[in-house]
């Protein structure tokens, strides 16, 4: 508990601390960035990780809000506090409604139907072109003020998204350890089992897929905040991949390694790029090598590895899916 | 006095094969029921039709007088029925309270929480950790599943069942792949759960299973041969038949 505690503050610290050893605006923006794109593989990690459920169609939920927010505020005229709220209940709607169709199948079946239907929502954003505005996408106007706090400049924009990023870390770490969370790998590991020890399984997964389409709403709304802009590219395929990877990438089933996932693919795209061509190849690269000596995620391989290094881990692995 | 678990007019086909055809029978409160046959009899089958695993095609199943079959499998557990597994189906990365905290978690409102620590339910780790003590893996609870043996995974699984306090236990197989000793001390545990639950068992060892049952229900080709106790049972000329071929 105590540890816990320790990490917590040790975190908060590190977060406020941050963009003072970072100073350079670049480098504020970049950090920003990194947090939406941990929440939003926070999100994906409920569903894939805890509860063994591979989604594909992710992004419909963090663009759908994205995309929400930014039409509420500026087509419809509603206040700030107002489209964001309605913002992430059109995400978690769109979620809930989502998850009753793709929980309809398991393994590849689920995997197909939310890539299907995380397309159906991309192809709403590209073609209904006077809705959506189409492949010019749709312009935010002004990131909203909070309590009267001006977050338009980099560096409060920062302070505000590392405050819901933390919200949302607690939240989640609570749900890891909580008896819902214990359920919910429960019916990853042995769904029968569970089934047979009084647990409706089915409505286990399906409110998962609500949290987990909740916070990857949450995401999208910071997004669209950060970007002051929304294209049909953050509905895309591509972005479900990307964050996909990002949770595997880093440990599925763990809390720290979305984020550390998002942390490696995020510098690589942003940081990386600007010296290296072939970053998309760098970043192959580090999947490869991740996939033969980590296959569990950077940061479960890592503990593992350390370990063994250590000379304590002569025992046989501890359980990866505890919270770290 | 009304049937713990009351079977009538049950049948499932698979394809053009029938595994269960027209089963009925009554399990008194109380009674231990031992269901044999051979291999393909449809016994598991049976108990797949009870839980729910499997929807049959006609027939019902009443548990206490409450027909089981328009019910989900989950909504079973909560009428009082449990249920082991022939072939185990643990939790083999959780300890062995853990997976004992979620069999009682499975019939607590609390399994919805997403919010308090599930350590800091303590009185629920006390019952999981008094239901290892009865099977004698008191000193075990700690231990990681996939670290244990053979023997202490079969027990697990009968203090997982055990733990929800059932009214009508299906034991399939609790003895399979036992060795002579750990047989004798599960067959012990099994004679010392109490007269409230009532027990189907599925069992191939003829020496346990005969000196534990007072009643006997043979299967063959899904359908009931012999029914009565002990001594009528291995007294008919049809059990003979089944078992030594014709």
């Amino acid at each position: 508990m105590s540890r816990a505690l320790a990490s917590a503050v040790a975190l908060a610290v590190a977060l406020a601390v941050l963009p003072w050893i970072l100073g350079n605006t670049f480098y504020v923006n970049l950090s920003s960035q990194i947090l939406i794109y941990a929440l939003f593989a926070l999100s994906i990690n409920l569903l894939s990780g805890y509860a063994g459920l591979t989604s594909l169609g992710q992004a419909a939920y963090f663009g759908g809000a994205a995309y929400a927010c930014a039409w509420l505020v500026n087509r419809v005229g509603l206040d700030q506090t107002t489209a964001a709220c309605a913002a992430v209940l059109f995400g978690t709607g769109l979620a809930a409604l989502f998850g009753v169709l793709s929980l309809r199948a398991s393994g590849l079946g689920f995997l197909m139907i939310t890539l299907a239907l995380g397309q159906i929502v991309w192809g709403v954003a590209y073609r209904w072109v006077e809705l959506t505005g189409g492949d010019n996408g749709m312009r935010m106007g002004a990131r909203p003020s909070p309590l009267g706090l001006d977050i338009s400049r980099p560096m409060p924009f920062y302070y505000f998204t590392a405050i819901v990023f933390g919200i949302a870390l607690y939240c989640l770490w609570r749900l890891a350890r909580s008896p819902f969370g214990a359920s919910l790998r429960g019916t990853r590991d042995q769904p029968r089992r569970m089934r047979m020890l009084g647990y409706h399984v089915w409505l286990v997964q399906w409110v998962a897929f609500v949290m987990s389409g909740f916070w990857a709403a949450v995401a999208g709304v910071l997004f669209v905040y950060y970007n002051q802009f929304v294209s049909p590219i953050t509905l895309s395929l591509q972005q479900s991949a990307e964050v996909l990877l990002m949770s595997i990438l880093g440990g599925a089933g763990t809390l720290a390694g979305p984020i550390v996932g998002a942390i490696v693919i995020t510098l690589v795209k942003n940081v990386v790029s600007s010296y290296l061509d072939r970053w998309n190849t760098l970043l192959g690269v580090i999947f490869v090598v991740s996939v033969i000596f980590m296959p569990e995620g950077i940061v479960p391989g890592s503990l593992r590895l350390w370990r063994r290094f250590t000379g304590a881990g002569t025992a046989a692995p501890k359980p990866v899916a505890k919270t770290s | 006095m009304e049937p713990a678990l009351h079977i009538q007019g049950l049948r499932k086909r698979f394809g053009g094969l029938p595994a269960i055809q027209d089963v009925s029978l009554q399990v008194m409160p109380g009674e231990r029921r031992l269901i044999i046959g051979p291999n393909g009899a449809g016994k598991t089958t049976l108990f797949n039709l009870i839980t729910g695993d499997l929807r049959p095609d006609a027939g019902s199943v009443r548990l206490f007088g409450e027909e089981l079959l328009r019910l989900p499998t989950q909504q079973r557990i909560h009428k009082g029925l449990a249920r082991t597994y022939q072939i185990l189906t643990l939790f083999p990365r959780e300890t062995l309270e853990h997976n004992v905290v979620l069999a009682l978690l499975g019939l607590a409102p609390q399994r919805w929480n997403p919010w308090a620590a599930l350590s800091g339910y303590s009185a629920l780790h006390a019952a999981a950790r008094a239901a290892l003590a009865d099977v004698g893996l008191g000193e075990r609870a700690g231990r990681v599943v996939a670290e244990t043996s053979y023997g202490e995974r079969r027990r697990l699984e009968l203090a997982m069942a055990l733990a929800q306090k059932p009214k009508i236990l299906l034991l399939d197989e609790p003895l399979a792949g036992l060795s002579q000793e750990e047989r004798q001390s599960v067959q012990a545990l099994l004679t010392k759960i109490p007269r409230d639950v009532t027990i189907v068992m599925i069992e191939h060892d003829m020496d346990v299973a005969l000196a534990y049952a007072e009643r006997i229900t043979v299967l063959h080709y899904g359908q009931v041969i012999v029914e009565g106790t002990r001594a009528e049972v291995v007294a008919d000329p049809r059990t003979k038949e089944v078992y030594l071929g014709d």
